[in-house]
């Protein structure tokens, strides 16, 4: 199965580990991510005013990009593309929607676009990487090509905002999603569920206001801790920046504080199929989840 | 124009012609024209423009006196300064560097790096450009940069294809410089972060010139000067190195024991003129293709007007191979927008051929310039095979296309993006279809005399680039212009820096040299109304220039 | 008197000097408006010329009579001195051009942009290295971009613009420094953008980012230089050195020739 991807700018940056080991993964089971031969950046946050349609040129250029993929026979009658990074999922499914539901802005985007683009038709679907494990692949069959299972770590999954909210775009039940939940479990990890995992983690204040952003992540990471979980998974970027990368900032706050290990689903999906090394990529990670994995799984 | 049928760029009789070009072109791939031999190559340079007669005469004053140079440039010799001498206070000195340097080109900008490098600190330097920073013929060379550094060359080889291509009338000592300098100057390029063509395991690719003996040629695309000086200004600008663009120097200061000390500059756009007193004075101002000499249209730039000879010589300075003038082979001749600008060497060096009417290839296209140009004229002009446009312009064809032939699919839009981009703004597709082509003025061979460290008879007179002379002798080859620049723009800087390092007293501000050349123009007899330097050509029309009012 | 075989050549070759002299004048001397046969009107800031049909912008506001000090420079597309915006009769598009690589249409509406006015950030590459924070630190505003194009269709150059400023937001400096090589640094694209972005200085320092840092040394280049540090030709130099013109001519005519 071939089916377009759209990495965005972080995962070619700072989240390379979530693309290797996503990539890698999604060709253990038979799917292969064809990145767009050509992007631009998703437009980094959705625009909420329903005037500004300059904030949607490079969302909608992006799915014009998908539909020159099916035009160019990269991509067989394959109108959909995968996203991985939850801000670029967010904003590309609601810039998407947005031009769907109302043809005048279409038009004028599509009249903007004209000197170098083919209008946008309005039918690319934008999904998230974890639906086309729950949907197309189905977590059986995840579950089927495990070879070292999880099994003694306990694993709080943290899905933040990105892709609850607005439930109009939610790949899940925003209240009480089970789509990490489920996928943990197909790895034959314990779930261990905590009250704070819908809860913002400070998004993009973490730029100037990195101290709030640490408050944050210390409420949330101490929910973690008191849940008896060993560690969290994420799907988000944003979010694992907030709760990794800023442990820093939270141990000069609360010296008392121990650091506690984050992954990106794909990378503990890439474990449990025993990819190696090079399709981890623990060294991105800020705290440095060894030990752990070396106490629990080795 | 409105009665001619086009077909893809060419009016339609054109384009018959070209049908002929396609229909030879397998055979000419298989049957290349053999090299001339050097009787062959007199005889057919009796009729390049420097031999052909009328194009020179005497030089009647100053220090080579009795020398024979391009009527063009005889004029701006034998012309009065642009100020006089008493008209102008040099006791408020508006700038005080160590070192100035005269031209943003090349030469200019990496001396201005070199003497930084050497002790000058950058506010102690100040470069001054008649454009802006970079408008020069640097940018405008496109085949390469000559460097000795693949294992089947030395630069012993590339000092006797140098002394060769000079028909032998260069200083070798120079030379020397030139060629062991060349690796070197690369590297720094390299380290500065300019980005030259390399093959897929990181080697340069190296493809030859016309008169090389070997592969040695440093390119980036046909962009080669452009990325040169846009990478050495940069770092110029990283530096805060003090820079006053559309202020060309219009004379040299000289103390009273005749050591230059300086320049009188002219705002171009306010029009007042500046004092700028200094240790030591590069002069980096490039060559004179402006003049159009012989009425040949140029490669050069706007500013190519040879105002730095001029200067240097009031001043004294010695000027040797003036007499020379290269003349590229293959300048556009069609169409009429574009006349006189360079196609690159390197089109021959990668494959194509020159070509006339009947779609023969009357000559081999690696010979030295001269010849090539020469070959080129008889073929127009005594064989009567060119072709002419529709404004009465000969040329003879050059056969792009081949390239493809040669080199595989794609290599014209990878080696000559910028040609090729050229052409189709005119609606003209080189991969498909050969470009008319007739000579055009290119290059100053000769110049102020330099010795290998940049100097000049002339105390506190240094010399870099085209305007220099020596290094190229009666010809230059493809690829040592751009060194040239690098090698002796380093050069110069350093020991400029040395210069001043040692101790410099300057005396009193003069322009008595200037007054001195103005007397022994009178005393020979040379009344004209002609002014040196020009600065600038004039190409407005005729009509408006007729009927001008200078009010402001 | 008859005229002897070399008088009769020379006169010869005197004409063919003067008839090529004769057939270029129109671009090494100002036109003569007798000379030409068709004419377009062009609209330079607005007051209207009439001028010949095949000449460039440039050729075209010099035969209307402005003299040039800044907006001219290679004459030959490759300095970007002579940006030039301008419109066709009866159209919206604002269309960017070089005055000294586009043909006049009738009807023109032209100005040139003779400077881009920007500062060029000053670093140290040997200090600071060559990262994409580095970059950032520079060049803030290259976030900005919205992804508008309109840079892209500003570029008399035809680079894709956009293509290479999205590559240097996700740090992919290859891509932009040969996408941007072509590049003549005009300043069109930056006076277009409305993420008011840098890019002929931003691209400038990607490219020397990844000629620096992008691409190893050269095995042969440094193997060269040693040799020359080490005088390995020194002894041959100096022999060289004293040779006449005559032995030089010798060897330059038994040199070998290896282009292959």
């Amino acid at each position: 199965m071939k089916i377009p991807y759209y990495p965005g700018c972080t995962l070619k940056t700072s989240a390379k580990n979530l693309e290797v080991s996503a990539l890698e993964s999604a060709k253990v089971l038979g799917v292969e991510l064809v990145e767009l031969p050509r992007w631009n950046c998703c437009g980094a946050v959705f625009s909420m005013a329903t005037d500004d349609l300059i904030h949607q040129l490079a969302p909608i250029r992006n799915l014009i990009r998908v539909q020159e993929m099916n035009e160019k026979g990269i991509v067989e009658n394959e109108n959909r593309v995968v996203v991985l990074c939850s801000m670029c999922f967010n904003t590309l499914k609601r810039s998407n929607m947005f031009v769907k539901e109302d043809k005048e802005r279409l038009e004028k985007i599509n009249n903007f676009l004209s000197d170098t683009e083919e209008p946008y038709q309005g039918n690319i679907e934008v999904i998230h990487f974890l639906e086309l494990l729950k949907n197309d692949i189905g977590f059986d069959r995840v579950a089927e090509k495990v070879k070292k299972p999880l099994k003694n770590l306990k694993i709080a999954p943290y899905y933040g905002c990105l892709l609850l909210r607005p439930e109009e775009i939610a790949i899940d039940n925003p209240q009480s999603p089970k789509v990490l939940e489920n996928l943990l479990e197909a790895l034959g990890a314990t779930v261990v569920d905590t009250q704070f995992k819908t809860r913002c983690c400070g998004s993009y204040q973490t730029v100037n206001r990195k101290e709030l952003v640490a408050e944050l992540a210390y409420d949330i990471l101490n929910q973690v801790k008191i849940s008896g979980a060993d560690c969290v998974v994420t799907s988000c970027p944003l979010c694992m920046f907030n709760l990794d990368t800023r442990q820093e900032e939270v141990k000069k706050a609360h010296p008392e504080f121990k650091t506690i290990p984050v992954f990106y689903f794909t990378q503990l999906m890439a474990l449990a199929f025993d990819l190696g090394e090079s399709f981890y990529r623990f060294d991105l990670n800020y705290v440095n989840p060894k030990p752990l994995l070396s106490e629990k799984i080795f | 124009m409105s009665e001619l049928k086009f077909i893809e760029g060419y009016p339609e009789y054109m384009y018959k012609l070209i049908e002929i070009v396609h229909e030879t072109r397998s055979a000419r791939l298989k049957e290349k024209p053999r090299f001339m031999t050097l009787e062959e190559r007199e005889e057919v340079l009796k009729i390049h423009p420097d031999y052909a007669p009328g194009g020179k005469r005497e030089i009647r004053i100053g220090p080579n006196k009795g020398d024979v140079a391009p009527n063009e440039v005889v004029d701006l010799l034998e012309a009065y300064p642009l100020i006089n001498p008493n008209e102008i206070d040099l006791n408020n000195v508006d700038y005080e560097p160590d070192i100035l340097i005269i031209g943003g080109g090349l030469a200019g900008t990496t001396a201005a790096l070199w003497a930084n490098d050497n002790g000058i600190p950058a506010e102690n330097i100040l470069l001054v450009t008649k454009l802006r920073h970079g408008d020069s013929n640097s940018v405008m060379a496109q085949g390469g940069t000559q460097a000795a550094d693949r294992p089947d060359d030395s630069p012993i080889i590339h000092f006797i294809d140098t002394m060769g291509g000079g028909h032998f009338a260069n200083k070798p000592d120079v030379v020397r410089a030139l060629v062991e300098d060349a690796p070197s100057i690369i590297k720094w390029l390299v380290e500065l972060g300019a980005m030259f063509d390399r093959d897929e395991n990181g080697y340069f690719l190296e493809l030859s010139g016309g008169g090389a003996s070997r592969r040695r040629m440093h390119a980036a695309g046909d962009y080669t000067g452009l990325e040169e000086m846009r990478v050495v200004r940069d770092e110029f600008r990283n530096r805060g190195i003090p820079c006053l663009e559309f202020n060309p120097a219009i004379e040299l200061l000289t103390d009273n024991d005749g050591k230059v000390v300086g320049a009188v500059l002219w705002n171009m756009e306010t029009r007042e003129y500046k004092i700028v007193k200094a240790k030591a004075t590069i002069l980096a101002t490039g060559g004179f293709g402006r003049l159009h000499i012989r009425g040949f249209p140029t490669t050069n730039h706007y500013g190519a007007t040879c105002d730095g000879v001029v200067l240097a010589y009031r001043a004294g300075a010695k000027l040797r191979d003036m007499d020379t003038v290269q003349y590229h082979p293959t300048g556009a001749a069609y169409p009429q927008q574009i006349i006189g600008l360079l196609l690159t060497e390197k089109l021959r060096t990668a494959g194509a051929q020159v070509v006339n009417v009947d779609g023969e290839a009357f000559v081999n296209p690696l010979e030295p310039r001269d010849v090539e140009a020469s070959a080129i004229i008889r073929e127009c002009y005594i064989r009567n095979k060119g072709i002419t446009t529709p404004t009465g312009i000969r040329g003879v064809w050059l056969d792009i296309p081949m390239i493809d032939l040669v080199r595989g699919e794609g290599s014209i839009k990878k080696l000559f993006p910028g040609m090729v981009r050229m052409y189709n703004r005119f609606g003209i597709n080189i991969t498909k279809n050969p470009v008319l082509v007739f000579p055009t003025l290119h290059y100053q061979n000769g110049g102020v005399e330099t010795d290998p460290y940049g100097q000049t008879n002339v105390k506190g007179l240094f010399v870099a680039g085209e305007v220099s002379g020596g290094v190229h002798g009666k010809n230059r080859l493809m690829g040592n212009s751009t060194l040239d620049c690098l090698v002796f723009g380093r050069r110069a800087g350093i020991t400029a820096a040395n210069y001043v390092k040692s101790g410099v007293k300057i005396g009193k501000l003069t322009l008595n040299h200037v007054e001195k050349y103005v007397k022994e123009l009178e005393n020979t007899g040379i009344k004209t109304s002609r002014r040196s330097p020009i600065l600038l050509p004039d190409y407005r029309g005729k009509a408006v220039l007729a009927r001008m009012i200078d009010v402001f | 008197m008859e005229k002897t075989l070399e008088e009769k050549t020379s006169e010869r070759f005197l004409d063919i000097m003067e008839r090529i002299k004769e057939s270029n004048k129109s671009v090494t001397t100002g036109i003569d408006e007798k000379e030409i046969k068709h004419w377009v009107t062009i609209y330079i800031m607005g007051k209207a010329y009439k001028v010949p049909a095949d000449l460039t912008l440039m050729q075209a506001m010099e035969f209307a009579g402005y003299r040039f000090i800044r907006g001219a420079g290679c004459r030959a597309g490759f300095c970007g001195a002579c940006a030039t915006i301008y419109r066709k009769k009866g159209e919206y598009k604002l269309r960017t051009a070089l005055a000294c690589q586009t043909r006049v249409e009738d009807g023109m509406y032209l100005v040139q942009i003779p400077f881009a006015p920007a500062e060029k950030p000053v670093y140290n590459l040997d200090k600071e290295g060559g990262g994409l924070d580095v970059v950032f630190k520079h060049f803030p505003e290259v976030a900005r971009c919205v992804s508008c194009n309109t840079c892209t269709k500003a570029c008399p150059q035809t680079l894709e613009v956009m293509d290479c400023i999205q590559a240097i937001l996700r740090g992919d400096f290859k891509f932009a420094a040969e996408n941007s090589f072509d590049c003549i640094q005009c300043g069109l694209c930056s006076i277009r953008c409305p993420a008011e972005i840098i890019h002929y200085h931003l691209f400038q320092m990607v490219r020397r980012i990844h000629g620096k840092f992008g691409v190893p040394p050269e095995p042969n280049l440094e193997k060269r230089i040693k040799e020359i540090e080490e005088g390995k030709f020194n002894e041959e130099f100096e022999k060289l050195l004293k040779l006449s013109p005559e032995e030089l001519k010798e060897i330059y005519r038994k040199r070998e020739i290896k282009l292959d």
